[in-house]
């Protein structure tokens, strides 16, 4: 709770703030540092760690979370834009999961800013995405003997969809960045050069900031669309769905990403192309960068900084060229670098095991409640 | 509440007061047995045995029908079917409809068709008992024929939705069927040129729209009627489109086999609800994930928590109306085309209509005895027949009178997506950014 207290109270001073980091001057931000320690019920997580990976939690059994969160890319995935539901494809970039546990806001545009309960939910039930009726995926789990099993054991009755809600945020808790060299103090000289331009001369901190290196709120900075959204109709129809069921004006002939858009639908779109400050840690497995993949690597997001984004009308006044030489700019990546610690690709975190391939019938079925 | 394992107990307290009040509604001596809804009085009185065949017009049919029910509507030549105010026909809104009923596109994930579960060489339905459903799910009631749809009021086997029109988003859109949304289904028929310029045509709107769809779908299923089966010519004067065993069939239809008394009228069904003692489908016995569903389905129609626990067979119209009286009670459907909708009853219980038969004259059980899990609302119209082999032979015979030849349809080519907008375009809007 007393770092939850010191945000926000730092949050004042970054909003304060805003015109010395338009500057280019240091900025009074929340610190950057070590990731508080959340405290995990193991038996819900572990359970929350088998849903992450089952294909029966999506609506023809054919993706899982971690298909598009894939362990070996940082819970993210190697494609610009996610895949999405089979039949569809999606229009945006998987976001990395690690330490999504100590976020304040989720999603690209911060549609969702309450708690991960919700997210999962608006995963698992959202049509492009996993297009799940909840309804079966709770009969679906009763018919699984270790699922019977395993909700027990986490205290959560027989299996539910509130159960479910409950156990993959309990599982994400445990998904929290481990070893990296900021943390241990182990950084290299770059690295440290890195960090000084990051909270000096570059201006980074201004938005990444706190032990997530994200404040949370939302910018336009200027990424160029990516046209594939609109190329491939299997993207473009997701993104009609989105756009048209968030309530999104002309969406037919929209040919940029709203974003945060939605959240307050500023009648001149001004609004338009905000996106939620992204965390920088892990970056080592999550590439390609922003929102739409559109940077490649991490050299190419620091020299779109460095040039000042690309054109937009709607971009933040905080996006300016920096002016970093060459090396400035290496010593900024080794700097991202440093913020990323060990994979977490073992058992610990990921379920290794077999799923059954059929649904067992329930024996004497007659005779048993349902 | 037979099949409900805690209520059992309380079954015969319950089933007396049953009693007194069937006894007391019997005695007002105005109930119908068409009421669906309500314990049929007196059916025990209706004689059939000495019924003599009769003919179209059957004064026959109707003496003893006023015991029960005066006014049966007799066989009859299928006319047109009705075409809604709101929705007119035209070659080119079926031309659209037939497309979009083969479009997989109008499913979740863009795999699973109305067509798919609707097969036109499955006598547009599915050859199983129980539906094969949406990809990872199975259904859990037989796929009911598109073919001649159009002349039901309501439709689904508990006349769930009022139209075609409702009928279509209903199944598209279902967790165990089409598992679809609209806003994405309608998202990619905007993506389809084709079907831009032909719901343009058609409709008058700029964009295609889900509704529009559905219409588009309903006018199509509308085209897909049959009224030329030997027993429309037969009763529209070819009186050899009948022969003499198909003849005594019929006599039987509407005398001894008691058919008439629901399978009535051009359309052979009066369309009520009645539990005529179909038994439970034993595949939720033996299969995993026809379980699932059934729970499924128990808890997306609102049952209560005990019933939920406790039920083991589909309650029919009771999910509708939440009426105890209307458990396991199902609409009569209508019997043509059935020569090609094999298998039969709401799970596929029969797999000929030689089962049937032999159903219905065993007064509702099948060969092993079974009979409905809610013998308390099983209708008394149904009883045993004593019908000979000879005499079920030529009831089966009449019965494939009542289908023409087959209708099968070739699948249309679906038409392609193309994105909406050109490289340039999107650079264009990029710069003015």
């Amino acid at each position: 709770m007393v770092a939850i207290v010191t945000t926000r109270h730092c949050f004042l001073a970054v909003t304060l703030g805003v015109s010395l980091a338009i500057a280019g001057q240091a900025v009074a931000a929340p610190e950057i540092g070590p990731l508080p320690v959340l405290k995990v019920n193991e038996a819900r997580a572990e359970l929350g760690k088998r849903l992450f990976f089952d294909k029966r939690v999506s609506g023809d059994v054919g993706i899982s979370c971690a298909t598009c969160h894939e362990p070996e890319n940082g819970y993210a995935n190697k494609d610009a834009l996610s895949k999405g539901y089979p039949g569809n494809k999606h229009f945006r970039n998987a976001p990395g999961l690690i330490n999504t546990a100590h976020k304040k806001v989720w999603m690209h545009d911060g549609r969702i800013g309450t708690n991960l309960n919700d997210v999962t939910r608006e995963m698992i039930t959202e049509d492009y995405i996993m297009n799940m009726d909840m309804r079966i995926m709770q009969e679906r789990f009763k018919q699984d003997p270790l699922y019977v099993e395993m909700f027990k054991a986490a205290g959560l009755g027989e299996p539910s969809n509130g159960g479910v809600r409950k156990a993959i945020p309990e599982y994400l808790k445990t998904l929290t960045s481990r070893g990296a060299p900021f943390d241990k103090g182990t950084m290299s000289a770059s690295a440290k050069r890195g960090m000084k331009l990051f909270k000096g001369k570059a201006g980074c901190v201004a938005c990444h900031n706190g032990p997530v290196f994200t404040d949370g709120n939302a910018y336009n900075t200027g990424v160029k669309e990516n046209f594939d959204v609109w190329l491939d109709p299997q993207r473009h129809q997701a993104f009609i769905a989105y756009a048209a069921f968030m309530g999104i004006k002309n969406y037919m002939n929209l040919k940029r990403d709203p974003g945060a858009h939605l959240q307050k639908h500023a009648a001149d779109g001004s609004d338009m192309g905000r996106f939620i400050t992204p965390s920088l840690r892990e970056l080592k497995y999550t590439a390609p960068y922003m929102h739409n993949g559109m940077s490649k690597t991490l050299a190419d997001v620091v020299a779109f900084y460095n040039r000042g984004g690309d054109n937009d009308r709607n971009k933040n006044a905080r996006i300016k060229p920096l002016k970093l030489g060459k090396t400035e700019q290496q010593d900024l990546v080794v700097f991202l670098l440093a913020l990323s610690g060990e994979p977490l690709t073992g058992s610990k975190h990921v379920w290794l095991k077999a799923y059954p391939t059929e649904y067992p019938v329930i024996a004497n079925w007659l005779n048993v409640p349902n | 509440m037979g099949s409900f394992n805690k209520a059992e107990q309380k079954a015969p307290i319950l089933f007396l007061i049953i009693s007194v009040v069937v006894t007391a509604v019997a005695t007002m001596a105005t109930v119908t047995f068409a009421m669906g809804d309500k314990p049929p009085a007196t059916a025990s009185k209706v004689s059939l045995t000495s019924m003599p065949a009769a003919g179209p017009t059957q004064p026959q049919v109707k003496s003893f029908a006023k015991v029960a029910n005066p006014e049966i509507p007799p066989l009859a030549p299928l006319g047109p079917p009705p075409i809604p105010a709101d929705n007119p026909m035209s070659d080119a809104k079926v031309a659209l409809g037939k497309l979009l009923y083969f479009d997989p596109r109008l499913g979740g994930d863009a795999s699973i068709s109305c067509s798919t579960c609707h097969e036109p060489e499955q006598g547009w339905s599915f050859a199983e008992g129980i539906s094969r459903g949406y990809p990872g799910t199975v259904h859990w009631r037989g796929s009911q024929p598109v073919l001649n749809s159009a002349y039901y009021n309501k439709l689904f086997a508990v006349g769930s939705t009022p139209s075609l029109e409702s009928q279509a988003p209903s199944a598209a859109r279902g967790g165990v069927a089409g598992n679809g949304e609209n806003d994405i289904m309608e998202a990619r028929l905007r993506l389809i040129p084709d079907y831009v310029n032909r719901f343009n045509d058609v409709f008058g709107e700029p964009w295609p729209t889900i509704n529009n769809a559905w219409k588009a779908i309903a006018a199509f299923e509308r085209t897909l009627v049959q009224r030329d089966t030997p027993l429309d010519k037969y009763l529209l004067g070819d009186k050899t489109a009948l022969d003499d065993q198909q003849l005594r069939g019929k006599a039987l239809y509407e005398g001894k086999a008691r058919c008439i008394l629901c399978h009535n009228g051009a359309f052979t069904t009066n369309e009520k609800y009645y539990n005529i003692g179909v038994p439970r489908a034993t595949r939720w016995e033996e299969d995993g994930l026809a379980q699932v569903t059934f729970r499924f389905e128990q808890y997306a129609k609102g049952t209560t928590e005990e019933m939920y626990r406790n039920i083991k067979d589909d309650a029919g119209l009771y999910y509708r109306n939440k009426n105890k009286w209307s458990m396991g009670k199902f609409r009569v459907p209508s019997l043509r085309y059935t020569k090609y909708t094999a298998p039969f009853m709401r799970q596929g219980q029969f797999y000929t209509l030689e089962e049937v038969i032999d159903f219905y004259d065993r007064g509702g059980f099948d060969e092993e005895g079974r009979t409905t899990s809610f013998p308390e609302t099983k209708t008394p119209l149904i009883q045993k027949l004593g019908l000979s082999d000879e005499e079920k032979e030529d009831l089966l015979f009449f019965i494939e009178a009542l289908s023409g030849d087959e209708i099968l349809m070739d699948k249309p080519k679906l038409p392609p997506y193309k994105p909406l907008f050109s490289q340039a375009e999107l650079q264009t809007a990029q710069a003015a950014k």
